[in-house]
């Protein structure tokens, strides 16, 4: 008697988790768009914003596209996602590990241009973590050492 | 199973291994944190500032950890009846709450020289300030339910929220997040030995402090109990003399 | 224009926060494991 009335508390709070769980995951589910920090490069493309409303933008600054325009200060380059690319103007200070082909969160607007003007600029970095000393070495040096210390 | 049920018998293992466990994790952890300040290698991109890594990355875990504990021991206690689970599950909730926050607070300190803000909205900052908010309330009924003589709601709500764990897990792949995506998976690494190894040791240190202070907790929690016991039988006994 | 700021201030900050966070917490609970059983052992001898 006592055991069943534990199998059945089990399979109670077992139905109740699935439940729970299925829930969150359907809301996660229905978020995936909301949730989401910024646009990638190919959605604005696919669907740009207003011109006016606030949207952040990120990506991979694409190497050689940074440039300081004339007045020294504003600077311009690309952001790409692989599929498109959305050029982005910035005047004022950028964080410290902002550099080309790393990624950024851009905050602004989509200019009538097809620029996109930032008012702030925000550093991403990936899930590598990689040595100074070993950044200089050659792809192959850098794995061997890898492989020696492991 | 019911072995551990035994308060005594816990007591007589926990009586040595709470020292141990503590005295132990502050070793790994200590050793490891100096190697970290002092000894590992500068990132490449980062420079100096990926060294909060080892303080981040373990209280992340311990914080997670953490509610899956309670989760599990819910589970026990509302399933079996474990005397003991109840007890596992209470204890569980402060150091959660502590690495938890720390781990906030160590993402903060690391946003601001790494992107350049304190806080952003983004999928993993909010689940892992959800989190927190959650052991908060998960102290509060524990609290609330511990005087009236009653756990089952704690025990449902430690379950309830470990919905959020996954979700915690999860919010850097299926969003879009400032928060870049986990270095290290079953079998993988996108992290050099140099970083790696004094992480993995710092981790293991922290988990030790933390089943440390979990035993001292539930110590603290039986002896409270039986105290109580002791007193209202006394407190009976006199009476019937009078 | 970069932004340059010194990380070693960051740096220290989270690991003091870190060891004096759990310093607390582990003194605190040890502590209070140590009243509560004292109190235990107390209510026995009476």
């Amino acid at each position: 008697m006592a055991v069943k009335a534990k199998h059945q508390r089990l399979v109670l709070v077992v139905i109740a988790l699935v439940a729970i769980l299925g829930a969150g995951a359907l809301a996660a589910w229905a978020l995936r768009s909301q949730a989401s920090y910024f646009y990638v490069p190919s959605e604005i493309a696919a669907k740009p914003p207003e011109p006016d409303r606030a949207v952040r933008l990120g990506g991979m600054v694409e190497r050689g596209s940074l440039k300081t325009e004339a007045d020294g200060v504003t600077i311009a380059f690309v952001v790409g996602d692989g599929k498109a690319r959305v050029p982005v103007r910035f005047k004022g200070i950028t964080p410290s590990l902002f550099v080309e082909g790393s990624g950024v969160v851009a905050e602004g607007r989509m200019g009538a241009d097809g620029t996109f003007n930032a008012d702030n600029l925000l550093a991403k970095h990936d899930e590598r973590y990689v040595p100074r000393e070993m950044k200089d070495m050659t792809a192959a040096q850098a794995r061997e050492t890898v492989k020696e210390t492991q | 199973m019911h072995g551990f049920a035994n308060p005594a018998r816990f007591l007589r293992i926990a009586r040595w291994l709470t020292p141990l466990l503590l005295l132990s994790g502050i070793v790994l952890s200590a050793g490891s944190l100096a190697w970290g300040l002092w000894r590992a290698p500068a990132e490449s991109l980062q420079g100096e500032t990926v060294r909060i890594l080892f303080i981040h990355v373990p209280t992340a875990w311990l914080g997670m950890a953490g509610w899956s504990a309670i989760a599990v021991a819910s589970l026990v206690e509302l399933v079996w009846r474990h005397p003991l689970a109840g007890i596992a599950a209470r204890a569980s909730a402060l150091p959660g709450a502590v690495y938890t926050a720390m781990c906030l607070i160590s993402g903060s300190l690391w946003g601001r020289p790494a992107w350049g803000t304190w806080w952003v909205w983004d999928g993993r900052l909010t689940s892992m300030l959800v989190l927190l908010f959650l052991y908060f309330g998960y102290m509060a009924l524990a609290q609330a339910s511990e005087n009236a003589g009653q756990s089952r709601v704690a025990a449902i709500f430690g379950l309830v929220g470990a919905v959020n764990i996954p979700i915690i897990h999860y919010s850097v792949l299926w969003w879009n997040s400032l928060h870049q995506p986990p270095s290290i998976s079953v079998g993988n690494s996108a992290m050099a030995p140099d970083f790696l190894i004094p992480l993995l040791v710092a981790t293991v240190g922290f988990s030790l402090i933390f089943g440390g202070v979990v035993l001292t907790r539930m110590r603290t929690i039986l002896a409270d109990a039986q105290a109580e016991a002791r007193l209202r039988r006394k407190a009976q006994a006199t009476e019937g003399q009078a | 224009m970069r932004e340059t700021l010194d990380p070693w201030l960051f740096i220290y900050v989270s690991y003091a926060m870190g060891v004096i966070g759990t310093a607390l917490m582990v003194g605190w609970s040890w502590l209070g494991m140590k009243a509560a059983e004292a109190r235990r052992d107390r209510s026995r001898e009476r």
